[in-house]
């Protein structure tokens, strides 16, 4: 292979897309020639630049409300109309809609249920609540020595507080919440874009139950209970790399004490 | 449309929303434009629905996203004279002594943004699309509507230039 086919190719040789014979090719020219070698660390390290340093952006909230609540119109597949430009009415009605839909939540709390029913809702509409600006932590730290110890006199619950950040899962804080009517303690890990809220709080029940996944409203719930604690986490990510939280959580859970 | 092809179009399409919004802000340079735009897309999509078939649904969505960014550029293009720059690495971290790397990091991430935002609409779609949404060559051709060896060249050439504005070299590389 000659050098000016190997700059030809270099791109997508860092892409993943020669195969066979092709890879085989720049591969050996590779070995063999120190300029190619030089284009080619210039182009993976561009490349790792960017996918390390870009933002991978996650869909508001409140798009993710207003696209909702559009598909829920009669008239959502009629013809294309021409969007206005962005103005406070719209907004409002923006606002509106998030503020019915989570009092859609409270109605259906209020109706008779199980109290796992209403303890769903509780954390759906906590959860909700928690990503608008300033409502998500009382307590900001990575640092579980700061989050534990910041629960005892404000609650009787003192939840569990799992270093997670080298699986990825970074811990941002912690806050009080209410759940059932009763204060509850709500740990907040992150993922990318997406946090995730665990509350946990004490019962009577001894038995074990394994996490368990339902989805409401675009966002996901797990269940689980253990050592005479109720655990409930809830985040918009997705089911794959939530499961794989809560096997991290509650792997360090049943560790003894750090 | 039949209750069973809302249901279908909701566990097709909106996983993808996440993708379809960054190529959004990434295109538009702006949150507010973005979002109006990922909506009025989506609602395009739910109505083009009945002729999707099988297929990649996210490369779908994205192509119906770039259609509606590019023609909300060419309607209000010169609107805007100062690009906003996203700032977006979080501000919850309180530790002082996670100040000073956040801070250099904070630099670094914007000078990143700042240097794609400057790239031409076409190169700045190509370097989305691959480095951040992680699409195949052929995802990113059925994408922007151009031949794979046209997407490789337009990577190539915006790579060369990200490269020199952000002072890439083999130190780095090693």
């Amino acid at each position: 292979m000659r050098c000016g086919d190997c700059r030809d190719t270099i791109t997508a040789y860092v892409d993943g897309e020669l195969l066979g014979e092709e890879r085989r090719d720049v591969d050996e020219h590779l070995a063999s020639c120190a300029e190619c070698r030089f284009e080619y660390d210039i182009v993976a390290a561009t490349s790792r630049t960017l996918k390390e340093g870009l933002v991978r952006h996650a869909a508001p909230d409140v798009l993710k409300a207003r696209i909702r609540s559009a598909l829920a119109q009669p008239g959502a597949f009629e013809p294309p109309v021409v969007l206005p430009r962005r103005s406070w009415p719209r907004l409002a009605v923006a606002g509106f809609l998030i503020a019915a839909a989570s009092s859609a939540l409270t109605f259906s709390a209020m109706r008779p249920g199980s109290a796992r029913r209403e303890a769903t809702n509780d954390i759906l509409a906590s959860h909700i609540r928690s990503l608008m600006p300033g409502h998500l932590v009382d307590v900001a730290s990575t640092d579980q020595h700061n989050v534990k110890p910041w629960f005892n006199g404000r609650i009787d619950v003192s939840p569990e507080v799992p270093r997670l950040d080298s699986l990825g899962f970074p811990l941002v804080g912690g806050r009080v919440d209410y759940v059932g009517g009763r204060p509850v303690p709500a740990v907040v890990y992150g993922r990318r874009q997406h946090m995730i809220n665990v509350f946990s709080w004490p019962t009577t029940d001894a038995s074990a139950l394994a996490p368990s996944v339902s989805t409401e409203n675009g966002y996901h719930l797990v269940h689980w209970r253990n050592g005479g604690m109720e655990l409930w986490a809830v985040s918009d990510l997705n089911v794959a790399e939530l499961r794989q939280f809560i096997d991290a959580f509650s792997r360090s859970e049943a560790a003894p004490a750090r | 449309m039949a209750q069973r092809d809302a249901e279908r179009f909701e566990r097709i399409v909106l996983p993808h929303l996440d993708d379809a919004y960054t190529l959004a802000r990434y295109l538009l340079r702006d949150e507010h434009d973005a979002q109006d735009v990922v909506q009025d897309a989506v609602l395009r999509a739910l109505r083009y629905f009945d002729g999707y078939r099988d297929g990649d649904a996210r490369a779908w969505l994205l192509a119906i996203v770039r259609n509606c960014c590019l023609t909300w550029q060419r309607r209000h293009r010169g609107d805007r004279l100062t690009v906003p720059f996203a700032d977006e690495v979080a501000e919850r971290i309180s530790d002082p002594r996670e100040a000073d790397a956040l801070a250099i990091q904070r630099s670094d991430r914007a000078m990143l943004e700042r240097a794609v935002a400057a790239l031409p609409t076409e190169f700045r779609e190509v370097i989305v699309l691959r480095e951040v949404e992680g699409l195949s060559y052929k995802e990113i051709s059925d994408v922007v509507g151009a031949p794979m060896g046209t997407v490789m060249s337009r990577l190539a050439r915006a790579r060369k230039r990200l490269a020199s504005v952000l002072g890439i070299d083999a130190r780095e590389a090693s």
